[in-house]
């Protein structure tokens, strides 16, 4: 049903009519033989109430945990209940790109802010207004380090794998070479990356906290890159940076990251928030749109959308990207989530996080679940498990507890987030003993 | 003016509170730890939402009043869309839980890309692209690994029209193509000329969207897509002015191969300031097999997510697309159904027309015939003649309350207006805007001035943009 | 549309001033009108090549991005630094303001002088 067609069919008669045209006019040229002579095969229209009725039998074959241990680039955080209300105010969420600066000084006054949040969280001078996700961020930060004679790209072993697979899918058709650093016991080979680099690599690329919840030895890497040509990328976890050194102090160009943990529901894996921030001196290299303060006519204070040149819309084939939409609404929510936390509450948090990952690491290991790898973490570790992962992700599933996440048959990747209580922790060692015994 | 966050900030105020930790310290090592101080803002709840009240109460969405921004298709947004998709059997998944607990998040991808399969006369769909453009570069890949799985090489350029987005040839580009641009005939039409002297065995695809940019259906769409064919091209369809045609004519059944859609365009999804949108990847038989990891995918009649497929192009971005997106579009086309699908289209094209014929008397229509969803203006002559731009008659129109149409673009327009006033409009709405065009058109001879000095009643006046591009401010920083 | 009189032209707007075996490149009155007010200027090395009917940068104005072609063949062996603060001397006084200097024995024979390239501007309008 046409329902949000408010014309009604005696209205629409007579605009026919005072154009002097039938809507077989209208639909005239397209020619006949590309006409669709028949009704689309989908069913009839319904209410919204039927349709909801089917959403809704949809959603309840999905299985909603009440605890969740899993991560692997997917968080579970608390949501304040204010940013959920003031994101959903309809002016931001019916909005298109803020183009007419003068109609649109809210919409570009908060991307602004959310650049500044995450410029200053990571130490940058400039962040742009946002891409796809994390991976992708990856991907396009990589293209701004290409240079004419610098083509060759690494990337260490412990990003996730999907980052890595979307970087190998980006670049599969070009001239860029794509190379994995190994890593040694969980962390970046800092060896083997001296050795690979030379003066034809573009960039090395590394998450931090890394695949396997493992802070990498940062320092070293920022010290063993810059003294390279090579340009340093480092996907971050926004939520890890109220703890650690922010990616500026290690030496990196761009700070990229997935800020799902900021405020976004886990939403099976989308929309989600792909940042980017870098150097004054490669921000023109930024891909897609960028806010930028200036005065109006009167000399007030006045945002717009800036360094357009750089964008698809006017360099067309020789945009370094072809993005155009971003998340501009999941990078509202994340700077409102930024600023509802402040920096006491992001930085109880992260402790949270990693207190109770701490926490729940210790007690496992008591129980036969040890560290795969014995290196600092942030709030995600991986064990080796005395039984079978698909064993334990079946019982506590059975309790309504996603577990961790099996890597393979015997070690599982564990996530412990500030909304998971030490009641519960305890409680799912309880669990995991009655299934290993 | 509003304060930004950083100048309400005050030393020791907080907003969110945390419960007491009752977990004990484990020590985090010095070379890791921050030492500095976390730079945000420390604002009270009352202090953050005035801040984004105020903010949102500067800012122009479909909700506060009409938006005919051609090529954006910025309809009405059912609310039960958004409702929908915040049901915690969706919004709640983790992306890697096991697939026998997701079971209706599977059907539901499925459903959608069924669906969207129908309207466009396709085979097969991946929800996995995060919006158009995006979807446009996945399609670039499709159609290269088709070619090297043929192990034709030597294909190595794109045929773009001058008129595209400017999302396609840096689409083609980043997947590697060298684009060459395909002028328009006088028609606003592909030069059929020009396309046959470029076509040969080096051309990988032609990107097109149809209806154009410029709003017209191009007559010849068969005969373009037989001649692209017989030289072994692609046909690659931007599906961002669907639209115009749902239920009516589908890019399938016109020769295209590979297209792209913009959920966010023609079924209904918010654009959110700018995203985030959905670009879903749709192919013909032939290119299946080739379609991203993170689809999903019915194997030995189960559906599943595909993964680690050697023909696949691999992954254009983490988990399975914008999941939530697509449930709201997959609510949006379960209202509509199938005669809503043709009417929704129908009466896009009949309130463009509309439009244009109450204004073509005065303002100079770039391509006079009948139109489809949207139509072009151009201010050229009168630039010429009194100076006034299509950025002042844009500019003017804020005072209206009526979002400006897309300025400048498609580019072969001099000092274009593109015009799309969506089907969600009504007579009412139209009518009172052709008044106010009618109106301000008037003014280019009465007072031209009025119109170079728009706007005056929004929260600011005309913004400084070059000033803002040679000295770029792009974060807050806090005066010494 | 101001037309220097004492340097030569591509059709592509770019003027080239000659000197025994040195040259300087910049854009013309009419190429800096036609631009626009132009905010950046992605300035290339010292000691790149340029080629004659090649880009060697481009310019950049709020709406538009411009290559500029070069002249002449040669080495680069200084660029106007001037540019990176203040791209704007290329609208104020584009003569005065070259891009790039560059080194080496240049052909000359098929460039405009000025009166052939006022001829060309009349014809394009």
């Amino acid at each position: 049903m046409a329902i949000y067609v408010p014309n009604t069919k005696q209205q629409q008669q007579a605009m026919l009519d005072e154009i002097n045209k039938t809507f077989d006019d209208l639909i005239a040229p397209i020619p006949k033989n590309v006409r669709l002579d028949r009704d689309l095969n989908l069913p009839e229209g319904m209410s919204e109430f039927e349709a909801l009725r089917i959403m809704k039998g949809y959603a309840e074959q999905n299985t909603v945990y009440k605890t969740i241990l899993r991560g692997a680039g997917a968080y579970v955080h608390y949501i304040p209940s204010v940013v959920k209300h003031l994101s959903a105010r309809e002016e931001f969420v019916t909005a298109y790109t803020p183009y007419q600066s003068e109609l649109s000084q809210g919409i570009l006054q908060s991307i602004f802010e959310y650049q500044t949040i995450m410029a200053d969280l990571t130490g940058m001078d400039a962040s742009n207004a946002s891409v796809y996700d994390g991976a992708t961020a990856v991907a396009e930060a990589i293209n701004m380090c290409i240079e004419k004679k610098q083509k060759k790209v690494l990337v260490a072993e412990t990003v996730h794998p999907e980052t890595l697979e979307t970087v190998l899918t980006y670049n599969q058709f070009l001239d860029h070479d794509i190379t994995i650093v190994p890593s040694k016991d969980g962390r970046v080979d800092l060896d083997a990356l001296r050795d690979m680099l030379d003066d034809e690599t573009a960039c090395f690329v590394y998450q931090h906290p890394n695949y396997f919840g493992i802070l990498e030895d940062a320092t070293s890497i920022g010290q063993i890159v810059s003294q390279s040509k090579a340009k340093l990328i480092a996907s971050v976890n926004p939520i890890s940076l109220a703890l650690l050194k922010n990616p500026r102090e290690n030496h990196v160009d761009i700070a990229v990251g997935e800020a799902q943990p900021f405020g976004l529901a886990i939403a099976f894996g989308g929309p989600y928030l792909g940042f980017m921030a870098t150097t004054e001196k490669m921000v023109r290299r930024i891909p897609g749109r960028i806010v930028g303060q200036t005065v109006d006519i009167e000399g007030n204070r006045a945002f717009t959308l800036t360094l357009q040149a750089r964008e698809q819309h006017i360099r067309r084939e020789k945009a370094l990207s072809s993005i155009c939409s971003n998340q501009a609404h999941c990078a509202l929510v994340a700077a409102m989530y930024a600023n509802a936390m402040g920096p006491q509450g992001l930085k109880e948090v992260a402790t949270s996080c990693y207190n109770k990952a701490h926490y729940f690491q210790e007690k496992l290991q008591e129980i036969g679940y040890t560290l795969t790898h014995a290196q600092p973490f942030f709030h995600e570790f991986l064990t080796d498990t005395p039984i079978s992962t698909d064993k334990i992700e079946r019982h506590l599933s059975a309790s309504n507890i996603l577990s961790g996440y099996p890597i393979d048959d015997h070690r599982m990747l564990w996530c412990v987030t500030e909304v998971t209580s030490k009641e519960q922790l305890d409680g799912i060692i309880t669990l995991l003993k009655e299934v290993s015994s | 003016m509003s304060q930004l966050i950083f100048e309400l900030s005050r030393d020791g105020r907080r907003c969110v509170h945390l419960p007491k930790e009752d977990i004990p310290s484990y020590s985090l090592d010095e070379a890791f730890k921050k030492t500095d101080p976390i730079p945000l803002a420390e604002v009270a709840e009352i202090d953050l939402v005035r801040h984004y009240i105020a903010l949102s109460k500067k800012a122009h969405g479909v909700d506060s009043g009409f938006y005919p921004l051609g090529s954006c298709t910025m309809k009405y947004n059912p609310r039960i869309n958004e409702e929908a998709a915040a049901l915690p059997g969706f919004a709640l998944l983790h992306p890697y839980q096991p697939l026998e607990t997701v079971k209706g998040a599977l059907v539901a991808m499925d459903h959608l890309q069924q669906a969207l399969c129908e309207v466009c006369g396709m085979d097969g769909f991946s929800l996995q692209p995060a919006a158009g453009a995006h979807g446009e570069f996945a399609g670039m890949l499709l159609i290269r690994a088709y070619h090297q799985a043929n192990n034709d090489h030597k294909r190595t350029k794109v045929i773009v029209p001058d008129a595209a987005h400017g999302t396609n040839p840096a689409s083609a580009s980043m997947a590697g193509y060298d684009v060459i641009t395909l002028p328009s005939n006088d028609k606003g039409g592909v030069d059929m000329d020009a396309l046959k002297s470029m076509v040969d065995d080096t051309v990988a695809a032609l990107m097109l969207t149809n209806p154009n940019t410029l709003g017209l259906f191009d007559p010849n769409i068969k005969e373009i897509a037989d001649l692209v064919h017989e030289h072994g091209g692609l046909l690659y369809y931007d599906g961002a002015n669907l639209n115009a045609i749902m239920g009516l004519s589908r890019p399938g059944d016109m020769g295209f191969d590979v297209v792209h859609l913009n959920l966010h365009k023609t079924f209904s999804t918010p654009h959110g300031a700018g995203g985030p949108g959905s670009g879903p990847v749709g192919v013909k038989k032939h290119l299946i097999k080739f379609l991203p990891n993170g689809t999903v995918i019915r194997e030995n009649g189960t559906l599943t997510i595909k993964k680690g497929d050697a023909q696949t192009i691999g992954r254009m971005r983490s988990f399975y697309g914008n999941f939530l997106v697509n449930i709201k579009a997959l609510t949006y086309i379960l209202i509509l159904g199938k005669e809503g699908c043709k009417e929704t289209s129908l009466n896009a094209v009949l309130n463009a027309n509309y439009m244009m014929e109450k204004l073509s008397d005065l303002y100079t229509v770039a391509y006079p015939q009948t139109c489809m969803h949207e139509f072009v203006l151009s201010l050229e002559h009168e630039k010429n003649t009194h100076g006034i731009t299509a950025k002042d008659i844009s500019k003017a129109l804020l005072d209206f309350n009526i979002h400006p149409p897309t300025m400048y673009f498609p580019q072969i327009v001099h000092e274009a207006l593109m015009v799309e006033p969506n089907e969600t409009e009504s007579k009412e709405t139209l009518d009172r805007a052709i008044s106010v065009f009618r109106h301000l058109y008037s003014l280019i001879e009465a007072d031209p001035d009025l119109l170079r000095n728009a706007p005056t009643s929004t929260p600011v006046r005309r913004v400084d943009d070059v000033t803002a591009a040679r000295s770029p401010i792009l974060k807050y920083i806090k005066p010494e | 549309m101001n037309v220097k009189e004492d340097v030569l032209y591509l059709p592509s707007h770019e003027w080239v001033k000659i000197e025994d075996d040195t040259a300087w490149i910049g854009i013309s009155d009419y190429a800096q009108h036609a631009l626009g007010d132009i905010v950046y200027v992605s300035l290339p090395d010292v000691d790149d090549q340029v080629d004659k009917g090649k880009s060697f940068c481009d310019i950049e104005s709020v709406k538009a991005v411009s290559d500029v072609y070069s002249p002449v063949s040669g080495v680069i062996v200084a660029v106007n630094q001037e540019l990176e603060d203040t791209p704007e001397k290329l609208n104020e006084d584009p003569y005065a303001t070259w891009i790039v200097k560059v080194k080496g024995t240049f052909d000359t024979s098929d460039l405009l002088d000025a009166q052939a390239y006022q001829e060309l501007l009349k014809q394009e309008g």
